[in-house]
């Protein structure tokens, strides 16, 4: 009886531990916290390529893993100083020319960031769970995938997003984003994880736009500190100074 | 001088191939001018008559501070002068709007627009965009939109698609997933490239603001700024009623100055024609020296056949003026009825879009084209007269029968 006791007492324990494969939400969530990591310091170097040019860009970012974050740009000197701060909806970005920081209207979380594949939206938050209903289409045990369709009203003009991660461990693997006509226009894809603490934090990331051929963006994140971030980073002061 | 009547009337046929040159001459310049005011009045009012039915609104009613900055923070306090507004001296609709700055973006383009939240059965009262929709449908209920053809074309969005709008409300950033329900197409640029229509309780939910940024007045067409001078007095401090003069702006300006520089070009235009006129009738008499001769040498006094030559000028140049009347008045309420100007400038429509030109160009038609025209025939006569009558008082009969 102990030992029955035990091993529902571990059963439930996992349970806890792994979101179960039958609530499609909760193992959005699980991926989504891969995805987000948790609180942390890093460089990030981006490389943006089109037909005709590449630009590499480093970045110091500092994120809540939530929807808080904060970027300045170290290279290229043209760039360099430019930052950019995310709290909530709200946006701020700071031009060291001008020497003012500018409020974004809501409208720019959705404008691209540096002339790169990637939004400002990307950078930070947790639009997925919030805006998409996902459902479980398949699960080999190798690799689950989920389906998210839009809700009502959802501010998304994609018509579904297929997710593919790793079973069990809820790794991200690759985001394919569909038009409403069901053609995919942008791939992510996740890899060279990293083990932080209960989550398995994508290190590298790839936005590819399949409409355009040869516009792609590769961003790699390097010497990441991991734990948290004083409130103090995502404030404008730290936004024009540093933190 | 009944004689002299019957025989200028009869000259006036018997020398038919020269009567008739002057006939056209003269109903080709009044036609010329009557058709040139038609049209050109014609454009200004269909730019008027495009601002107030499509652009914008015949007459709107909103808060001082929302006319001097059209921010949603400034909004009508309350809604309570609607029902005032609907029993106003001309007007015959009101309809509640809620406009505010947006950024609407499909997965593959984003635009800035100036989204309009409408209440649906009522804005199809006060404005045209509804009556335009080329494919699908109005709105009807809330999560709907209603695009301008252009613009749907430009972020590649169709019927059935979602779109999201992103404002700012006061409550902080909204954004909201829309279906597109219908496209419209006016035929007037800025509204086609830019047209986006919400419901009004989306707009409400994005903006934050429970009231409506305006309220948009039906009134019948000529009586704007006498309708809004009649609402002004019903409505509560700290709020304006605009008449189509002022929605116009700085464009009513450039109106007045296109009809201001168009009076040279006018002038130019009867001078040309009153030259065309001049030039006939002198060379008609020119050629008639000799006959006119023989009519001395018989016993004609010289101002009697002078007085014969004015009667049958008046005579032909009437004909003419009347002919030119005929058909030039026939042209411009045609026109006035027929959207051809329109059909054949739309190609250039795309240059005046700032002007809110449509597509839609119908002449106008007003009495005084008439006096212009008859004015610069009366001239253009006069001056015909002045030079054979001297000439032929001055007549030598034995000289003049000389002349080949």
């Amino acid at each position: 009886m102990r030992i029955l006791s035990f091993l529902l007492l571990v059963t439930a324990a996992a349970a806890a531990a792994a979101p179960s494969a039958a609530d499609p939400q909760a193992v959005l969530r699980a991926i989504e916290d891969n995805r987000r990591g948790i609180a942390a310091r890093a460089t990030l170097t981006m490389t943006v390529e089109r037909p005709d040019r590449r630009t590499e860009y480093v970045m110091a970012i500092w994120t809540d893993g939530e929807d808080r974050g904060l970027v300045h740009v170290r290279a290229p000197a043209r760039d360099a100083g430019q930052a950019f701060l995310r709290d909530g909806d709200n946006l701020w970005i700071y031009n060291p020319r001008l020497r003012r920081t500018l409020r974004l209207p809501p409208s720019g979380r959705s404008e691209s960031f540096l002339g790169s594949d990637i939004s400002y939206s990307d950078l930070s938050g947790r639009d997925a769970e919030h805006d998409y209903t996902p459902r479980v289409t398949g699960d080999d045990g190798t690799t689950i995938v989920l389906e998210l369709l839009p809700k009502p009203g959802a501010p998304t003009p994609y018509g579904k997003v297929v997710v593919r991660a790793q079973s069990r461990t809820y790794v991200p693997l690759e985001w394919l984003l569909y038009d409403q006509r069901d053609q995919a226009v942008k791939r992510i894809t996740f890899s060279a994880h990293m083990r932080v603490e209960q989550r398995q934090f994508p290190t590298r990331t790839v936005v590819e736009d399949l409409l355009r051929a040869g516009h792609r963006t590769t961003v790699v994140y390097t010497e990441p500190r991991f734990g948290p971030v004083p409130d103090a980073c995502f404030t404008q002061r730290a936004l024009e100074d540093g933190c | 001088m009944k004689a002299l009547v019957r025989l200028a009337w009869r000259n006036v046929w018997r020398y038919r191939r020269r009567t008739v040159l002057l006939v056209l001459v003269v109903a080709y310049a009044v036609f010329s001018i009557i058709f040139f005011w038609g049209v050109n009045d014609g454009i200004i009012a269909s730019v008027q008559t495009t601002q107030a039915r499509v652009v914008a609104a015949p007459v709107l009613v909103t808060t001082a501070a929302y006319r001097d900055d059209p921010d949603p923070e400034h909004a009508l306090p309350d809604l309570s002068v609607a029902a005032v507004l609907e029993r106003a001296q001309h007007v015959r609709a009101a309809a509640m709007r809620l406009e505010f700055p947006a950024l609407i973006r499909s997965a593959y383009r984003a635009q800035s627009v100036l989204a309009r939240g409408v209440q649906p059965a009522e804005e199809q009262a006060v404005n045209a965009i509804p009556t335009h929709i080329v494919e699908g449908r109005m709105l009807r209920a809330p999560g709907e939109l209603v695009l301008g053809r252009g613009l749907a074309e430009r972020i590649v969005v169709r019927v059935g698609e979602r779109a999201v709008l992103d404002t700012a409300s006061l409550s902080g950033p909204q954004a909201a997933g829309l279906v597109v329900v219908g496209l419209a197409a006016t035929g007037v640029p800025i509204v086609d490239d830019r047209a986006v229509l919400l419901h009004l309780d989306d707009a409400r939910r994005l903006t934050g603001v429970s009231t409506a940024t305006s309220i948009a007045l039906d009134v019948p067409r000529g009586q704007e700024d006498a309708a809004a001078r009649a609402v002004q007095p019903l409505l509560p401090g700290g709020l304006h009623v605009s008449g189509l003069s002022e929605i116009l702006g700085a464009m009513k300006s450039a109106m007045e100055a296109r009809r201001a520089s168009s009076l040279p070009i006018a002038l130019i235009f009867a001078i040309i024609a009153a030259a065309a006129v001049t030039s006939t009738a002198v060379v008609n008499v020119i050629e008639r020296t000799r006959e006119f001769g023989v009519m001395a040498a018989l016993g004609l006094a010289p101002a009697r056949v002078a007085r014969l030559v004015v009667i049958e000028v008046v005579f032909t140049t009437a004909i003419g003026w009347a002919a030119g009347l005929v058909a030039g008045y026939a042209v411009v309420i045609t026109l006035a009825n027929v959207n051809a100007i329109g059909a054949l400038v739309s190609s250039y429509v795309g240059a005046f879009a700032n002007l809110a030109f449509g597509d839609q160009i119908y002449t106008a038609v007003r009495p005084a084209y008439a006096v212009y025209a008859t004015m610069t025939v009366a001239i253009a006569t006069l001056l015909a007269l002045l030079i054979p009558a001297r000439r032929i008082r001055s007549l030598q009969p034995a000289q003049a029968m000389r002349i080949e």
